[in-house]
This record gives structure tokens, sequence and C-alpha cells, in this order.
């Protein structure tokens, strides 16, 4: 075999294990749970509960990051500042924190006890144990991998054509709306994805922060966990489940970005 | 009218430049990449804020900086077509001109886009994406999108660089057309002089950031002010030591060997600047005849063929292009490594101080 | 040639990496959460075993052994666990090892005096889930109030955890007003928290089973771990934090 034939056979068998090495869990999840169970999970009122309470916080943790977040992106991905190394490096530190910290972190900074805690209450606020504090500590873990794509997303639109925008009559408002958003489309749908997808999946800061409590604060992670223990093939289905609500919303996300990303990616 | 005066600091040098351009006139700022050209022309659309200068159009102040004076690029009637057009791609070659067309119900802003692309000859490809049309229907998209917004001045950097050779020349004619009827001050950028003489009424040539010399194209060309802007006009550069010489002429001592005699007059380390199309070529041994005093001793060393025309790179002491005809150049049957003598007339011969 | 000598420095990393200790055994220990620190201690000073301990709610480390967690030892917070376990025939005969109480604990600051206190509204209480020992057990000390006093009780539970370290480290934020651990947990806090007793009536029985789990590697030292928990160095640390002697 030539050279070439040989590495083009290393780049295929590296895709094959990273495929079949990520692939093979999920597949489990399905293959091991049965339809009756399946089905059983999807009909108990705790199911049904854990997923609404996950598909709502995690939305709404979507909404915020999204809408601050795109702003906030934008301005670090168009201007330099002093000091911009240092507050990308604090935005994506929670991609790195292990989530028990975050939660713990979280506590530190809105717990009772915590910075804001006496502010907080006096201002009436409840975020610990609270659905709020769900969509809280949703929000801290998810934010960064929005941030990261959006500035990147931002980034690689051609300044030139903001500049035209410019001189085209359009403020720096309306050249952000209406020519850097269209463009960055697409990475701003992969980093909503991604962000959903974090979310939705969220456990140990959730536990920490908002606690484990049925229709309140005991999203669907929380409820696999608790049915591991003594209902494995529950716990299976739940996840069965979560799987197939997570592939959908990354799908739905994707296609609202258009097909034109899509096909921007196939080049 | 509109003036503009800057300093700004660069990278190696500073920007100095005060110029002023009548509405309906086209001026040209010629020069290599770097010199500041495009540091220019976003200072006037707003772009870029200078160290120290002042920018007004038709009246209206739109920077200046010692009264603390910045108009924002939006808020000034500018039109501007940059290099690579800027156009975007998610919107139709309609929406693109749209785009800059400002208040109105929107039913009148297509009208008024539409019109603008029909009398830039694209009405047809109204609909169309920029990444489906070709480089010179993309060019009077932006131009159309410029002059749409009813401009008080127009910008364009590069006009024809995205073109490519073919259609150069047409799409520089029209643009021509377009830019005498546009009757607004018309500022371009541009590092090729023949583009500046097609499209601009007068050129100034910038180098390091200051304006040398200013003019019409053909007067530059004639009596280019020093051997930077002979060469930026395509004349052949020499170096030599000049001494006042017989017959009230100018006797050059060329560089690396030769001499060259010139009606201008000079002294001390000077530049000789001709240009290719006035050396002739003669086979070796030729006895000197005609009027010609200037000769030359060189070896052909490249030959290009541009239709009808060969450029003929040689060397002699110091490199020296000349341009024949190609027939003429078949019937010497010229080819690289020949030895030839190249002659030019004494009055052809430009001489200024070596800076 | 220098893909040889990378060869031959991984294979020798590998080879160090697995030895970690030749001759002494890695024993691994699973235990409910409530036994962290006196384990800790007595896996410290456990000489014939490199003890490697993981802690969680009972019911999550019976589950990973039922889905063929090799562990060695098993501990847990109650009986019924272990026994289950026995029965599925995955870990030998459970030995009690030690006795618990249940306490109401509060946050050392806290002014309420007993369980009334906790009734009112607006209280936020912290419970272990369902199926952890520490939520069974609080479950039974509920059953034996009377009904309008437990509706009162759960009306306020704001947190199902998995494990007591989830209820302390609510306690410890000041997240919660109160919370049913253990009394070894609050005497672990060293101050932070206060425990109400709760009346001998509602007590519920609370005895830890310790098990061999069945086809480990070292078994010899399993056994040898808890023998120690009954009579050695691990029952003097049991002690000292506070748990019961088993019952006889």
């Amino acid at each position: 075999m030539t050279r070439s034939g040989r590495f083009a056979v290393l780049l295929a068998a590296a895709l094959a294990v990273a495929f079949v090495f990520l692939a093979l869990p999920m597949v489990a999840i399905f293959v091991d749970t049965s339809p009756g169970a399946l089905l059983d999970s999807l009909g108990s009122g705790e199911s049904l509960d854990a997923l609404r309470l996950s598909l709502e916080c995690s939305a709404l943790a979507l909404a915020v990051i999204v809408i601050v977040g795109t702003p906030a992106a934008y301005l670090l991905a168009t201007r330099s500042f002093r000091g911009r190394a240092f507050v990308v490096t604090v935005l994506e530190l929670p991609l790195v924190l292990p989530p028990a910290v975050a939660g713990i972190a979280l506590l530190a900074a809105l717990g009772p006890k915590g910075i804001l805690g006496s502010a907080l209450a006096d201002t009436g606020v409840e975020l610990v144990l609270t659905t709020a504090g769900v969509v809280v500590a949703l929000t801290f873990v998810a934010s960064p991998f929005y941030l990261r794509q959006a500035q990147a997303a931002f980034a690689a639109v051609d300044p030139t054509l903001l500049a035209a925008a410019r001189t085209l009559g359009a403020g720096e408002a309306r050249a952000f709306g209406r020519v850097a958003i269209p463009l960055a489309r697409g990475g701003l749908a992969a980093g909503a994805a991604l962000a959903w997808g974090r979310a939705l999946g969220e456990f140990g800061a959730t536990l920490m922060f908002a606690g484990s409590l049925r229709g309140v604060t005991q999203t669907a992670p929380l409820a696999i966990y608790d049915r591991f223990a003594t209902d494995f093939p529950a716990a299976l289905a739940l996840s069965a489940v979560l799987l197939a609500v997570s592939a959908a919303v990354l799908l739905a996300v994707r296609l609202a970005a258009g097909t034109e990303a899509l096909g921007r990616a196939r080049t | 009218m509109l003036a503009l005066e800057a300093r700004h600091a660069l990278r190696g040098f500073a920007l100095d430049v005060a110029l002023d351009v009548a509405p309906g006139r086209c001026l040209a700022l010629a020069g290599p990449s770097g010199a500041g050209k495009t540091t220019v022309l976003r200072i006037a659309a707003g772009l870029l804020r200078p160290g120290a200068g002042r920018v007004s159009c038709g009246g209206e102040v739109w920077l200046d900086t010692a009264r603390g004076r910045d108009l924002p690029p939006e808020r000034r009637r500018v039109g501007v077509v940059f290099q690579d057009y800027a156009l975007f791609p998610h919107l139709s070659a309609r929406d693109n001109v749209v785009f800059g067309v400002a208040g109105q119900p929107r039913a009148e802003r297509r009208r008024r886009a539409q019109d603008a692309l029909e009398r830039l000859g694209v009405g047809g490809l109204a609909g169309a994406r920029p990444a489906d049309l070709s480089g010179g229907e993309r060019q009077r998209v932006a131009l159309a999108r410029a002059l749409a917004r009813e401009p008080r001045a127009l910008l364009l950097d590069e006009p024809l660089a995205a073109l490519d050779a073919r259609n150069r020349s047409r799409a520089g004619h029209e643009l021509e057309r377009v830019l005498s009827a546009a009757g607004v001050p018309v500022l371009l950028v541009t590092h090729d002089f023949g583009e500046a003489a097609a499209l601009a009424d007068e050129v100034a040539v910038l180098d390091r950031g200051r304006v040398i010399q200013r003019g019409v194209p053909d007067h530059i060309a004639a009596a280019p002010a020093s051997a930077f802007v002979a060469d930026l006009v395509g004349a052949t550069v020499l170096t030599g030591t000049a001494r006042a010489g017989a017959n009230g002429l100018t006797t050059v001592a060329l560089d690396g060997g030769g001499e060259a005699v010139s009606t201008d007059i000079a002294e001390g380390r000077v530049a000789v600047s001709l240009y290719p199309w006035e050396v002739v070529l003669e086979p070796p041994g030729t006895p000197p005849a005609g009027s010609a005093r200037n000769r030359l001793e060189a070896r052909v060393a490249s030959m290009t063929r541009l239709g009808n025309r060969v450029r003929v790179g040689l060397t002699g002491g110091q490199p020296l292009t000349a341009e024949l005809t190609a027939a003429s150049a078949d019937d010497l049957g010229l080819a690289p490594g020949d030895q030839v003598v190249a002659t030019w007339k004494g009055t052809a011969t430009r001489v200024v101080p070596l800076d | 040639m220098r893909v040889r000598v990378a060869a031959a420095a991984l294979v020798s990393a590998l080879a160090l990496a697995g030895c970690g200790g030749s001759g002494t055994p890695d024993l691994k220990v699973s235990a409910a959460a409530s036994l962290k620190s006196p384990l800790t201690a007595y896996a410290k000073a456990f000489t014939t075993a490199h003890v490697q301990l993981s802690f969680g709610g009972s019911d999550v480390l019976a589950a990973q052994i039922r889905q063929g967690a090799r562990f060695d030892v098993y501990a847990a917070a109650n009986a019924a666990l272990p026994e289950a376990l026995h029965t599925q025939r995955l870990v030998e005969r459970p030995v009690p090892f030690a006795r618990n109480r249940l306490v109401l604990a509060v946050p050392a600051g806290s002014s309420a005096r007993g369980l009334r206190d906790l009734e009112r509204p607006g209280r936020r209480l912290a419970v272990g889930s369902a199926t952890v020992p520490i939520g069974t057990y609080t479950g039974q000390v509920l059953a034996r109030l009377d009904p309008s006093e437990r509706a009162l009780v759960l009306g306020n539970v704001r947190s199902r955890e998995p494990d007591v370290t989830g209820i302390v480290g609510k306690l410890a934020q000041g997240a919660v007003d109160g919370g049913f651990v253990y009394v070894t947990d609050v005497n672990a806090t060293r101050g932070a928290l206060r425990a109400i007793e709760l009346p001998a009536a509602v007590q519920p029985t609370v005895v830890y089973e310790a098990a061999v789990v069945r086809d480990g590697d070292h078994g010899r030292q399993a056994r040898a771990f808890i023998d120690g928990l009954l009579h050695g160095r691990g029952a003097a640390q049991l002690r000292a934090a506070g748990f019961g002697p088993p019952p006889a």
C-alpha cells in the first residue's frame, strides 16, 4: 500500500474508533430497554414531571443565554479592549469547572450565606431549592458553550461587510442585527444547540444548588439517578427518552439555522 | 466640494495629506500598497479617526478633531465601493441596494433600488445572490448600491483591481462614464497608474503618507517629479551622476556603465526615466544613424508577448525595458541571450534629482 | 529508532502504573456516605491492603454492585440492602457492625428547639430520597407522627437528596432550616450543626451491615477489613465518631 493509502486507512480507523466509542453506550440504552418499560416510563407521572421540568428549565436558560450572550459575544468578537483576554478566560471557566464545583460556587455567590445572599433575601428573591434556581444553575454551566461558538461566528464575519453597512447608513445596532447576526447564523445555532444539550444533561450543579424535589427541581437527569438505585429498567427507559429528546433538540436547532448553514459545512 | 486634511501615524511613517475634489470631478490617489491610500479613504468615510484632521463635504463638516466633531459613517452621506465590493452574501442584489436607501415605504425603496440597478445595466439580475454574479456584475451592483443613496461624495477602493484583465478596460470605460455622470466629488485610490489615468481627471501620487505630485495624468507621465513617480507611472528608471555637457545638454554617467544625454537640466545624483516604447533596438555593430543620441549596449534577458507587442527585458549596466511591435521583434530575430544596442532620444529622457 | 524508545518508555510506564506498590493489594471498599470520616481514618491505618474508598448513597452503591462493579467490601447504612444482595448471591453473609441514631439537625445558630418549630409555614427541610437508607428511616419517623404533623413536615420538604452529604451541605449553607440526618453526621461537622433529639417513640432501628463481595480477588483482606470494623482500629474510629456498637 502506498504511504498515502496507508494514511487514509489510519484516518478512517481513527474515525471508526471514535464513532463506535461514542455510539455504543447510546445504542446500548435503546437495546437494553424494552418497549414496554419505555412506555411505562413515559406514562409515569414522575417521568413526565421530570421531562417537563427539564425542557422548561433548559429552554428558559437557553433564552437567557441567547438574549444576553449574543450581544456580549459580538462585543468580544469585534472590539479589543483592555483586559479582554481576562474577560474571555473568566467567561470560559465554567467549561472546565466540575459541575459540583459549579454548584458550590453558585451557593457561595447566591446562597443564603453567599455574597449576594442577604441582598437577594431583602428583595424577596429565592433561588436556592427553587425552579428558578434550576434555571440559574443551567444558565451558569451552559453559557460558555454558546459564548465561545457565538464569538467565533461573529469573528468570522468579514469586518468589511460591517464597514459597508455603516457606510450605507446603518448604525452599529442595525449592522449588528441586519448583517452580523444573519451571517453568523450557523455558528450561533451550533452554539445554541450545544448549550441546550448541556443544560438538558446538567446534574451536579443542579443537585447542589437547587436540590431534588419532584415537579419543582427534579430534572430528568436527577430523576434518572434517583431511579438508578432501585429500578434500573426505569432509569434506562427514562435515559432513552432523554437521549431521544436531546437528539431532537440538536436536530431542531440545526434545522432552524437553515440549510444554508449545513450547505456551508458541506463545501 | 470634498475637502480632506489629515495627519495620522501609520506603521513606520506618518500620513500627512491635504486634498480637495470639486463636485463632478474625480481625483485618483495613486501609490504602492502601504502608502496610506486606503487609510485616506477610511478617514473620508468615517471608518477611521485620524490623529488630527478635518473632513468636510458640501459645506457640512464631517470631521474636525480640533473641535471634537466626528460624524459616524452612517451620518455622513457617503457612498463607498470597497475593493472586493463587500456585497452582503445573504441578500439579493436588489436587497443589497435597498439596504442603503433610507426612509420611505418599502415599495418605494425597492423601486429606487431597481432603478439604480437598471441605470448600471444589471436590472435583470435584481433577484440574484452575489455568489451567482460575475466580478463585473458585482462591481456594478456595488456601484448601484453606493449611488442609490444619493451620496454627497463617492469613494472607491481599487475599483478595477478585482476584475480580470479581459474585462478591465471595458469596465473602466463604463465606470468613467458613471463617475462623470454622478455629479458628486469622487475620490478613488489605486496602485495602478493606468487605472488612475483612465478614470480620473487628476491624479495625486502618494508615497509613504505624503502627496509628492498632483496633476493631470498626462502631465505627471510626461514630467514625473521623482524616481518614485516615474516608476509608478511605468517608466524605466536608471540612476547615475549628471553634469553639464556639450550643447546645453546634461550628460549622465550611468551607474554600471554607459552614458545618456538629456534636454533636462540637472546636476549630481539623478534618476533618468524613459518609457519602454521610446526605446529602439538595433543589432550590435550597426553604425549610429538617425537623431537618437543615446546608445547603450545590452543583452536580451526576457521577452513577453502582449498581443501585437513584445516587452523586451534588457540587462546593460542596469535593467532596461523596451517595447516593440511583435513584427519587429520577429524581423530582428530577437531571442533571450542576444546582444543588442538600445537607443533613444535625448528629448525623451527625463532627469530628476535622486531622493 | 525513536519509535522503539518511545514504545519501551510507554510499556515501562504502564507496568509501573499497574504495580502501584508491588505486594500490597488494592482493596476497593464502597461505603455509605455517613461512614466517611471514620472509614477514611480506619483505611489509613489498615496495613494489609491499600484501601480505595467510594462513598455514596447505600442504594446507589448496591445498584452498582448489581451492575457488576468490582468492589471487595460493601458497607451499608441499613440491613435490608446487604441482605438483598446476599439473597441475589452477590455478597457473602452480611455482618452488623454499628448502630446509629436519627436526629433532626439545624444550623448551629438556629433558634429551633424541636420538630414543631420546623413545621411552621415557610420553613424549609431537606430529607433523603425514598430509596436511600436515611430517607427510608426518615419515612419511618414520619409514619410514627400523627397525620396532621406528618403533613406539615412533608409540606416543608424542599429537597430529597441522594445521600446525607447533600442534606448536611444544604444545612451548612443555610439553604434549608432543618434536615433529618444521623447524629454522627452532626458530630462530623464539629459544631456547624446542632442535633435535636427525636422522641424515643419515633426513633427507628438503625443498624449498619457490611459484607464481602463475592468473586473478589482479595477475600482474605476483605474479611480482615470487616473484622477490624468489629474489633480493631475500625471499631475504635466508629466509636469516636459516635456510632454505637452493633446489637449483640
